[in-house]
């Protein structure tokens, strides 16, 4: 009797561990997001940096923790880690620009010191 | 009711009291201290006044990291929205270098347009005065050919003239050129009686027809008469007599149109002979009164 419960019981919390999965849809947008925030990035040049290298790291890691935990139905999970994944893009791409800009500006500099040297 | 009042303070404060020891159990996780301190670093740098936006997102990202630490205590939820607060934080403060970069690169490049089209009008200017300069040089140029083509046309005519004095002097006198110029020799067996200084009639003819071609020829050039004797008698009577000579042909070429300033008169005695004192034809030579002309002076 007490083993029947017990088997009911387990049972009873497999289902509502798959309910709860069921509840939470696979988060594909969030990851299509995270995606095109890293390709953007590696696009930008981040690779090159390597504070912006850094965070693009972390985020193709979670990218790659993420899906995995979708492919075991951990939905919500892999949800949490794809916000931090679009956190490190995001910011990946932002260093990069950051570089972009910065070596613009030396060049346009550079330029107007050779101007004013009268070369 | 002061009963009542007494035991809601109590209430609130107890209520109060075990809140704070609840919330004294969990203390934040190291991920929001961090995301705390990025956010502070973020509000006291450039991202203060270059990306306000940028900075809005982070605090919103640090606000939800709060209340789920609020809410839930230390767990999972609380630690990834500090991680995500973190980055939003990071990611304003590198908006704003951008920023700052993108505005020094903006004013460089102004500056540099600025400083081209500065380099540009500089070389019109030069290009201006340049042209400037060369038509002056130009001018100059025509200028100085002008004045040396009439340099040129009044050489020939002063020797064309000179040509012609000397045609019409040889003519009536010995004329030759040497250093000082043009030298009209006269005898002075034809001018003076011996150990005289007036002029004979004939040597006023002679002389007008000197005279005459001197100002129609030289009306400008420098005339010196030379008195010269021969060796005979003492030496200081003949520096007289050749004085005296030469002033009397002096003043007679001034009577005939001579301007008095352009002649003089000296005597040189028998210190200057052309020809052999041992002789009579000799002496005859050496008593002489020469009318130098002076070259006349070349134009500047």
């Amino acid at each position: 009797m007490t083993k029947l419960f017990l088997r009911f019981a387990l049972l009873g919390v497999s289902v509502a561990q798959v309910a709860c999965a069921g509840n939470f849809p696979p988060p594909s947008e969030r990851l299509s997001s995270a995606e095109a925030a890293s390709r953007s990035a590696r696009e930008m040049g981040a690779e090159k940096d390597p504070k912006a290298a850094l965070y693009l790291k972390y985020a193709n890691e979670q990218i790659d923790q993420s899906k995995a935990l979708i492919a075991v139905g951990e939905n919500r999970r892999a949800d949490e880690i794809l916000s931090r994944a679009s956190a490190d893009a995001e910011l990946a791409l932002q260093l990069a620009k950051e570089q972009s800009m910065r070596a613009a500006a030396k060049e346009a500099l550079d330029k107007l010191k050779a101007l004013r040297a009268g070369k | 009711m002061r009963t009542l009042t007494k035991s809601l303070v109590l209430g609130l404060l107890g209520s109060a009291a075990l809140f704070v020891a609840g919330c004294g159990a969990a203390l934040p996780p190291k991920e929001l201290l961090d995301a705390r301190s990025a956010y502070k670093t973020a509000t006291e740098g450039p991202a203060a006044k270059e990306s306000l936006v940028e900075l809005h997102g982070a605090k919103q990202a640090l606000d939800s990291a709060e209340l789920a630490f609020l809410e839930k205590g230390d767990g999972q939820e609380t630690v990834d929205r500090s991680y995500i607060a973190v980055r939003k934080a990071e990611f304003a403060s590198a908006a704003a270098r951008t920023a700052v970069a993108a505005r020094e690169k903006k004013e460089a490049e102004d500056e540099a347009q600025r400083a081209q089209i500065d380099a540009l009008k500089k070389t019109q200017a030069e290009l201006a005065n340049a042209k400037n300069d060369l038509s002056a040089t130009r001018t100059d140029l025509t200028k100085t050919k002008e004045a040396l083509e009439r340099e040129a046309a009044a050489r020939a005519e002063a020797e064309k003239r000179a040509a012609m004095a000397l045609a019409d002097l040889q003519k009536i006198a010995a004329v030759k050129k040497d250093d000082r110029g043009m030298v009209i020799t006269l005898s002075g067996g034809v001018l003076f009686r011996t150990d005289k200084a007036d002029l004979l009639p004939p040597a006023m003819v002679q002389l007008n027809q000197v005279a005459e071609a001197l100002v129609r020829n030289n009306p400008d050039a420098r005339i010196q008469v030379e008195g010269h004797t021969d060796n005979q008698g003492q030496a200081a009577r003949n520096d007289e007599l050749s004085k005296q000579r030469a002033e009397s042909v002096a003043t007679y070429l001034k009577g005939r149109g001579i301007a008095a300033d352009r002649v003089t008169a000296v005597g040189r005695g028998s210190s200057k002979p052309v020809a052999d004192n041992t002789s009579v034809e000799g002496r005859a030579l050496n008593r002489r009164v020469e009318i130098v002309v002076e070259p006349p002076k070349e134009s500047k």
